[in-house]
């Protein structure tokens, strides 16, 4: 019960067109009940007025014609006064169609003088439906015509009834009250028709305005619905789809410009891609254009090189800075390369099933001597058995180098620590230095292109400024997690976290990022 | 002396190749001009060529290589300036041997030359058979069921290293260590690309096995490596 309530609020809470259908109807019922609430009292309270005033006049005729008929009559005689007495009922007694009329001639209670006459009763009549009240007043008020409304029993039904009594002063017999009961059943019966009449046309009515406001709110809602079906397409990437807008309306007018926007939106992007493709191919083009003045500078210093023993001291140093610098431009050659390539989304990574301890093993075998030469120790702590997971060998070792790297440049000489976890969807390695570490500020532009931290601190590792920016590309085309947390002076931990298997999703590292310091 | 042709467009490029390779004891013969390269190369007869991949826009490297192809055995070295896999593998499925990517440096070149010249002693064993093939080692010879098969110098020191053990995985690492003379150092900037190992398996096997899809001889370990059918 509660989750159809709440798929039902879900559902209106979704849909604007069930809320705007929801509101007329409730508000139209509350304006047509009100309506049929006035029209079916003004039209009762007319109607049985009416009755009501014809009920007074025929009874008024009635009692004087009664009245007169004792008065006028002389007989003293007992039988003769209970015979016309007799006579009165069936003579007042009417059954039509539309209205029945019954009579009582009741004797007034408390008389000791007069003759007893029996009081008649039209038959089917329960003299005990005339309320005392009523019975009180006609004999207080001896000359007023007293009506009181009452429920009859007609049958099994109840019907609405008007008593109408009259004092008659009955010769020789005494104070009687005369009792004309009116069933207004027939009135019932048309005010009953005209009821449901307007409770039938009204439900009709409901029922219409609830179609013609679901047809108008639809039409209304419809484009809007395509505007946002259309936007979403928009925003997932697909530039072409574009509403209708023929028309001069206010819908027309928002197609209109919601197509313009999208068309200008469109160029702009285009314009922007086809910039950054240029670019892109521009980049690797000029890395490539430069790969053939290189390789013969290359091959002409190594040329020097060999001959070094004929140079004097002074060209020997000349030469030995034109070699460093050629290495720094082929690094720095082969990582614009790579990173064009990451640009153009042209990087395929070749998954194989590795062991992930032999990675991180062939990276410290190369990183070894940069440690040993800053005097960095490194201490490993890796799992005992094969860490398996499928990545791109060459590329996480690559990553596992720019980190290894980059903690030795920022270690100050002090031990950096290699951590490999495994968990059941992923495997992590973590480096950590304790060395000059990072601001929150550094932290988050570590990862740019070219940044470093400290322009002014002397590079001794030679990085080309690039190698962060490809280890995250890298981790990126693995579905994996490059994060880190460093402090100022206390050094920097990196962690990177790779899925099990490249269709597997992870939500949490088998290593914590937290910093345990030494 | 062995010649050594040195076709490359960039004059001083050129040059300074060919002044390595005399360093090293070659003999360097160079050409610039890629229209002269299969002319040059049918009268110098080199016993190795150093080809540019870039070169007139006439004529490709891998035109040239095609063209030598299909005649000559000669080991081929391409020097690229393209580092996209998909070039590599166009060219070595052109007929070229093996690569040098630029910009190298003299040792690695000449390293590759010397690996690409060397003859192969991988067993004491002077004929090698392998069902209805049969080596001979001394005279470089293969032959299948009596006919002489066309292999390069490259191709046929592939199948002598499998042939000499039949059974043995050699992964592609091991491979290029025995094949091709690549020499692993912790320096290298990546591991190298084991793809020129199964270019030239599929080669090897379109010119010895009767379907190279579904090969008899030179069979695929997964995830390993290959090795010399038994049977």
């Amino acid at each position: 019960m509660a989750k159809v309530f709440r798929r039902l609020v879900a559902f209106f809470r979704r849909s604007l067109q069930a809320r705007w259908v929801a509101a007329t109807l409730i508000m139209s019922t509350i304006a047509l009940v009100s309506v049929g609430g006035f029209l079916s009292y003004s039209i009762s309270a007319g109607l049985f007025e009416t009755r009501q005033q014809q009920i007074m006049a025929e009874s008024a005729r009635a009692v004087v014609e009664v009245q007169n008929t004792f008065t006028a009559s002389t007989s003293t005689d007992t039988a003769t006064l209970q015979g016309l007495m007799n006579t009165v009922v069936p003579n007042l007694e009417s059954k039509t169609t539309n209205s029945s009329r019954t009579v009582a001639l009741l004797r007034s209670p408390g008389q000791s003088n007069g003759q007893y006459l029996q009081s008649p009763v039209s038959l089917g009549l329960d003299a005990g439906i005339v309320p005392e009240a009523l019975r009180e007043k006609v004999r207080t008020h001896a000359s007023k015509l007293l009506y009181q409304s009452v429920s009859i029993i007609v049958g099994t039904e109840s019907h609405p009834g008007l008593i109408v009594g009259s004092h008659i002063e009955i010769p020789v017999a005494g104070a009687y009250e005369l009792y004309l009961v009116y069933d207004l059943g027939s009135a019932q019966q048309t005010l009953d028709f005209v009821q449901s009449t307007l409770v039938f046309g009204g439900a009709i009515m409901i029922l219409l305005i609830g179609a013609v406001s679901f047809y108008v709110t639809g039409r209304i809602v419809s484009p809007v619905r395509k505007a946002a079906e259309v936007s979403a397409q928009l925003a997932a990437g697909d530039l072409e789809p574009r509403l209708k807008d023929a028309g001069d309306d206010v819908i027309a007018a928002l197609g209109k410009s919601f197509n313009t926007m999208a068309d200008s939106m469109q160029a702009k992007i285009n314009e922007l891609s086809a910039v950054s493709q240029m670019q892109q191919v521009f980049v690797s083009d000029v890395s490539h254009e430069l790969r053939t003045p290189l390789t013969t500078i290359k091959l002409s210093a190594e040329l020097l090189q060999a001959r070094r023993d004929e140079l004097d001291p002074a060209a020997v140093r000349n030469l030995d800075k034109l070699t460093g610098q050629i290495n720094r431009f082929e690094d720095l050659l082969a990582d614009l390369l790579e990173i064009s390539r990451f640009d153009a989304k042209s990087v395929v990574g070749e998954f194989e099933v590795e062991d992930l301890n032999g990675v991180v093993g062939m990276a410290l075998a190369h990183i070894q001597p940069l440690a040993d030469s800053k005097g960095s120790v490194l201490e490993v702590d890796i799992p005992n058995g094969p860490v398996e997971a499928e990545f791109d060998p060459r590329r996480v070792e690559r990553v596992l180098r720019n980190l290894l790297s980059n903690a030795i440049e920022h270690g100050e000489g002090k031990p950096i620590r290699i951590e490999v976890g495994q968990s059941p969807t992923a495997v992590a390695v973590t480096v950590t230095d304790y060395g000059v570490g990072m601001t929150p500020s550094q932290v988050s532009r570590v990862f740019d292109r070219f940044w470093r931290a400290d322009p002014a601190r002397k590079r001794t590792t030679g990085g080309t400024g690039l190698g962060l920016a490809i280890a995250l590309a890298d981790t990126t085309l693995h579905n994996g997690w490059l994060q880190l947390v460093s402090s100022p002076n206390k050094g920097t931990t990196f962690r990177l976290t790779l899925p099990r298997k490249q269709a597997v999703l992870f939500t949490q590292s088998p290593l914590p990022l937290g910093r345990r310091d030494s | 002396m062995k010649k050594i042709l040195v076709i490359e467009d960039d004059f001083e490029m050129n040059e300074s190749i060919c002044e390595v390779l005399t360093n090293a004891g070659y003999e360097a013969i160079p050409v610039h001009d890629a229209l002269q390269a299969i002319s040059k190369f049918e009268s110098v007869k080199p016993d190795l060529v150093l080809l540019d991949w870039m070169l007139d826009p006439q004529l490709q490297g891998i035109d040239i290589a095609k063209k030598i192809r299909e005649t000559q055995g000669t080991p081929i070295i391409m020097v690229t300036a393209k580092t996209d896999p998909e070039d590599i593998i166009l060219g070595l499925e052109a007929g070229a041997d093996d690569y040098v990517t630029k910009p190298f440096n003299s040792q690695v070149l000449v390293a590759r030359i010397k690996a690409n010249l060397r003859d192969i002693k991988s067993s004491e064993q002077e004929v090698l058979t392998l069902g209805p093939i049969t080596i001979d080692v001394p005279g470089h010879e293969v032959r299948k069921d009596g006919t002489r098969l066309q292999l390069t110098p490259l191709e046929f020191n592939l199948l002598q290293t499998l042939a000499a053990s039949p059974g043995e995985v050699f992964s592609r690492e091991e491979l290029l260590v025995k094949v091709w003379g690549y020499q692993f150092k912790p320096d290298d900037k990546f591991k190298p690309d084991t793809r020129l190992v199964n270019v030239h398996v599929q080669r090897l096997r379109s010119k010895i096995e009767e379907d190279a899809d579904s090969p008899q001889f030179v069979l695929t370990e997964r995830g390993i490596g290959y090795k010399a059918g038994t049977n």
